[in-house]
């Protein structure tokens, strides 16, 4: 050897005043360089990021509960509560797929289960009527330890198999939910009414506040018969407690491990880290929290129904989560609102036009960089529209002669939109009126089509396959899909998941991550 | 200078260990000892089954036959998270940081083991939870003052994936030694490094046994740093042991040249 | 309870066959269905939540196909013929939607977490089925199979008391010939070794110089084909259809593939074969109200006991 191995000479102390060994000044400008959403939208989330989560919380729950008093619309105040028990369920759904990074498909049948054990437990069905806080606390207990018994035979180092054994578990709880009026131990014994099969279990006691006396404070008991008021106030409390609990373990020990879990749970696992304990914990944290959001579902409609606690409920939950970005506590919160905001509006054609052309206008005002392509999109579409609008109508007035849909059944062809669409989209005139909507068919299947096509092409053509790509999928929408909202809403949130798991599966306010190749 | 291990028990001792894959002995009927604060180097062509003990030893693999004790208790069979509590922590050989976690967490959280507190406790924040998350705390910020101002100040509050490959080395060896182990397993910790981090990896080396009091298993192939700061060498080929002693002895020993370089060239005419 | 009937003479003896063969030919389709899941993962280790959806889309191409050759009341070919237009039909629409599924849902996430494409694959399963319900209504359709020259396919072939219907004929032997085809296809030719490298260790094989962007679509295009040809024997069949299908057979043929031993083709078969016979045999002698129930639960047991399934491999994670 030339020089000895032991001893090499150290690098020569640069003259100048160059970066000190351990001050890395690239190192420290690192998070300029981490890849962040740029223009308008990467300001909007880098100041709702800024303020401290609590206080989006805080804001939301105030203005929750303030809803029922600024307004006596009885629906306002139903999708008030309702959304209130999304973001309940989707704050522990965030445990578990958030946190640690499992698939729990089954969290819908934790939901189910809880309601209907507190149906069973307060109701007439068995003539029980326990004390709400008994039967509460005795729901949340079972649930939990439903949890940990699901995630029992999944597999150390892999989530697939707890993924397989949840969805089998939603599918059994489905299945013995809706036939369970006849429940004759397979044939072992006399048919036995559990579940009340299709039709539910009906008459559950809403919740009752005992009467408090403590020192001066005296509080009289409640019954807590005024839905949905009085359940925006408790979903609201249970969202506040949750949250706070929640937000603590994050910070501990056992939150740290979840995501050392998520990261790599073999190193983990060699690190000290009880993998397998851990999967069943956040399983059964999440199925908690869907216990107790299951006792305030029972309570609240007083009854509970197989139909309710199905697959697509599970599908929904799981696109808000992702949506607003799995992990984050504010974002799942968000995503929560978004989507049954969402959800809601489209039940009405009138408003869902709305949505449908902000939604369009503003991803175009955002994705469309240069402002050249911008306008020629936009002025492509007016184009192609008029075009094909004369061109229709030249070839049969009965083409364009069809009204717009206003309402469940009403139709129209006045208004604002209505003479703008009617110029511009080819309306036939039996649209909504004739058997199947064939047309519309044809154009949905088109739309699929040309938006897969244009994932593929670059550059300048995309911007020009986008101007069909959009007048199809507005006419598609126009005279088919606007009027069958129970099937675009799920069609819509199937659509939510898999964009966002190409394109953004941190969600809007999750943390970008960074995965090894 | 070799410790003397024949007066007390081995911190660390595998008898017999065999492994099979298949109809592939990966492993076969593996014999040494490491004593308390001792330094073995553990080498051997590509394939030779180093990291194969390595993963027997922290409870990843399970030995067709045969034993493996620590401080003379039999950890064949327990699941390795149990392993690692017992007191043995090893290193990755391709890196396995919890990426997107920060410099300080990926060392908390590898305190997870050590501490108690219940899930209720910390939703709480009772005591026992506040009082254990400011140990954790201080005890990352010491584990990772070990190694200079390199993972220090700024630093801890850096996601994982932003340090430079040396520091990710060091980062993994900082976060094994978070969960208070008696015996280092350390899977090439020099791989990839130029020869200044290599000499500053084997200063660390030692400074582990001497200021830490670690045992040291170590697998590595850059001879200059087995030689430097091994008391013991072992040397493996196709699974079994070949050669034991110190460096000198090991490194002019015909088989293990024979395993390196293949057969003597004086054999061919 | 149905024990009732026991084995006492023929009567009982009957029962027993008949309810095997309903199990065994039943278990053929979930064993063609199971295939593309066993297969998805093998390659990807992706549970391919849409593939139910898949063979949905299936029994509805063969139910346009035979409606507009004409089926059941006014055929325009004879029964063979026709039946081969329709399978063909729907294997290639099957293939040509699997295809692009992963194409689209899955292709962009190979590098992504693993529970990304999971999730990917259940919203491309409620966007399949809700566009079934979109496009041809979410009430069930019938193939009508009984009307067709006096239910000539539900005629008996046999000896004496121990008779098969051909229908069940037809599906025992059309899943066996698409089974040998399969196995041929997998142990003999050069894409169905590259298959199984793939299936081992990806990054290996493409080092090889094995297309395995090609493999992945090869891989979905035989199990989708498969299931197409499942839906329309599970549409000659049961002669009902509906865009809900998918959960349900899917779901059996998944607990067939995870029984079997998830990866390995032989378990699929093995898996789908025992989910049908009891599902059938349950159905037949203890209840049908709670059959679904049983199949479940032994799932989950098994699972318990021996988490590989029958033929599954130890995976041996390389550390």
């Amino acid at each position: 050897m030339d020089s000895d191995p032991k001893t090499p000479t150290p690098p020569a102390e640069p003259a100048t005043t160059s970066p000190r060994i351990g001050v890395d000044e690239w190192v420290k400008r690192s998070d300029e360089r981490t890849a962040g959403p740029r223009g308008l939208f990467g300001a909007t989330s880098r100041l709702i990021n800024g303020v401290p989560q609590v206080v989006w919380l805080v804001g939301f729950l105030a203005f929750a509960c303030v809803l029922p008093f600024v307004t006596s619309n009885g629906y306002v105040i139903g999708v008030d509560a309702d959304t209130l028990l999304y973001v309940l369920l989707a704050l522990g759904l965030n445990v578990a797929v958030g946190w640690a990074g499992l698939l729990d498909l089954g969290y819908i049948a934790y939901y189910g289960f809880a309601a209907y054990l507190f149906a069973e437990l307060s109701s007439g069905h068995y003539g029980l009527h326990w004390p709400t806080w008994q039967s509460v606390a005795v729901v949340i207990a079972a649930t939990i330890l439903l949890g940990f018994v699901l995630a029992l035979p999944s597999r150390r180092l892999s989530g697939d198999y707890l993924a397989i054994v949840t969805l089998f578990f939603l599918q059994i709880f489905n299945n013995f939910t809706a036939q369970g009026q006849a429940w004759d131990w397979l044939g072992f014994g006399a048919p036995h009414d559990i579940t009340g099969g299709p039709t539910g279990i009906t008459n559950v006691d809403p919740f009752r506040t005992p009467h408090v006396h403590v020192w001066f404070i005296r509080i009289k008991a409640h019954v807590l018969d005024n839905a949905p008021t009085d359940y925006v106030w408790i979903a609201a409390a249970g969202i506040a407690v949750i949250a706070v609990l929640l937000g603590f373990v994050n910070r501990s020990r056992t939150g740290r491990a979840w995501r050392a879990l998520r990261e790599d749970s073999l190193a983990a696992e060699a690190m000290g880290m009880p993998v397998k304990w851990l999967m069943m914990l956040a399983v059964a944290v999440g199925a908690g929290v869907a216990g107790f959001a299951g006792t305030v579902n029972a309570a609240y409609y007083q009854g509970v129904f197989p139909s309710a606690f199905t697959f697509p409920l599970l599908i929904t939950l799981y696109a808000m989560v992702i949506l607003g970005g799995a992990g984050s506590l504010g974002g799942v919160i968000f995503g929560a609102v978004v989507v049954n905001v969402l959800l809601e509006v489209l039940r009405t054609p009138y408003q869902a036009r709305w949505v449908f052309y902000a939604i369009i206008l503003v991803g175009l005002a955002v994705k469309l960089r240069p402002w050249r392509a911008l306008i020629a999109v936009f002025g492509g579409l007016l184009a192609l529209g008029v075009a094909a609008h004369e061109i229709a109508s030249a070839i049969s007035p009965r083409l364009v002669a069809g009204p717009i849909a206003e309402g469940p059944t009403s139709y129209s062809t006045h208004g604002f939109f209505a003479t703008l669409l009617r110029h511009w989209m080819i309306l036939p005139a039996h649209t909504y009126t004739g058997g199947d909507y064939k047309a519309g068919n044809y154009a949905f299947v088109a739309t699929i089509v040309l938006v897969l096509a244009l994932t593929l092409v670059k550059g300048w053509k995309r911007w020009v396959l986008l101007v069909p790509t959009i007048y199809v999928a507005a006419f598609a929408w126009e005279t088919d899909l606007i009027n069958q909202a129970p099937t675009v809403r799920p069609l819509l949130l199937g659509v939510i998941l898999i964009v966002l798991m190409a394109a953004r599966p941190a969600g809007l306010f999750g943390q970008h991550r960074v995965e090894v190749v | 200078m070799p410790h003397e291990t024949t007066q007390k028990r081995p911190m660390l001792e595998l008898r017999g260990l065999t492994v099979s894959f298949g109809g592939l002995t990966a492993v076969d009927k593996l014999d040494f000892q490491v004593g308390e604060k001792e330094i073995v180097s553990l080498i051997g062509p590509n394939g030779a089954g180093k990291t194969t003990v390595i993963n027997l030893i922290t409870g990843v693999t399970r030995p067709s036959s045969g034993d493996i004790l620590l401080a003379g208790e039999s950890i064949v069979g327990l699941a390795p998270h149990k392993i690692t509590q017992r007191g043995i922590a090893r290193t990755f050989q391709s890196l396995r940081l919890f990426l997107n976690m920060t410099v300080k967490e990926n060392v908390m959280a590898a305190q997870y083991g050590h501490t108690r507190a219940t899930i209720v406790e910390q939703m709480l924040q009772l005591p026992r939870a506040r009082r254990e998350q400011r140990q954790i705390d201080a005890f990352a910020e010491e584990k990772l003052a070990f190694f200079g101002e390199r993972l220090m100040g700024y630093r801890w509050n850096q996601p994982a994936y932003s340090l430079s490959y040396a520091n990710r080395r060091r980062l993994e060896i900082a976060r094994a030694t978070a969960t208070r182990p008696r015996v280092l397993l350390l899977d090439e910790p020099a791989a990839g490094m130029n020869p200044v981090e290599t000499h500053e990896i084997a200063e660390l080396i030692g400074k582990l046994r001497d200021e830490g009091g670690y045992t040291i298993l170590l697998i590595e192939h850059d001879m200059h740093v087995v030689e430097s700061i091994s008391d013991r060498v072992v040397a493996l080929d196709h699974g079994t042991k070949i050669a034991e002693g110190t460096f000198e002895q090991v490194a002019t020993d015909p088989r293990v040249v024979e395993a390196y370089l293949g057969t003597k060239a004086t054999t061919t005419k | 309870m149905h024990l009732v009937v026991g084995f006492n003479g023929w009567l009982g003896w009957q029962y027993f066959f008949s309810t095997l063969f309903t199990g065994l030919s039943s278990g053929s389709l979930y064993a063609l269905i199971a295939l593309g899941y066993t297969m998805v993962y093998g390659v990807l280790k992706l549970l391919n939540f849409a593939h139910g959806d898949v063979f949905m889309i299936g029994a509805y191409i063969g139910y346009f196909v035979l409606t507009a050759l004409g089926w059941p009341l006014k055929p325009i070919l004879p029964l063979a013929p026709m039946l081969l237009v329709a399978f063909a039909a729907a294997m290639l629409g099957c293939a040509l939607l699997g295809v692009t599924i992963e194409r689209f849902a899955y292709r962009p996430l190979r590098n992504a977490p693993r529970i990304a494409p999971l999730i990917s694959a259940l919203g491309v399963s409620f966007f399949l089925q809700q566009t079934a319900v979109l496009l041809w209504s979410p009430n069930p359709r019938s193939y009508n199979t009984f009307e067709y020259k006096d239910a000539q396919l539900f005629h008996f072939v046999g000896w004496g008391n121990f008779r098969l219907q051909y229908v069940q004929l037809l599906i025992m032997l059309s899943t066996a010939a698409l089974m040998i085809g399969l196995s041929y296809f997998v142990w003999r030719t050069r894409t169905g070794k590259a298959m199984r490298a793939v299936s081992v260790d990806p990054e290996a094989a493409s080092m090889m110089g094995i297309d395995v962007d090609r493999v992945i679509m090869v891989t979905f295009l035989i199990g989708s084909a498969l299931a197409g040809a499942a839906g329309v024997m599970t549409g000659i069949v049961y002669s009902q259809i509906d865009p809900y299908m998918g959960l349900g057979y899917g779901l059996k043929a998944f607990i067939a593939a995870v029984v079997g031993g998830i990866g390995n083709i032989g378990g699929a078969v093995l898996g789908g074969l025992l989910i049908g016979l009891i599902e059938a045999f349950t159905g037949a002698y203890v209840t049908t109200a709670f059959s679904d129930l049983v199949v479940f639960s032994v799932l989950i047991v098994f699972l318990l006991f021996r988490s590989t399934g029958i033929r599954g491999a130890r995976i041996v994670q390389k550390v």
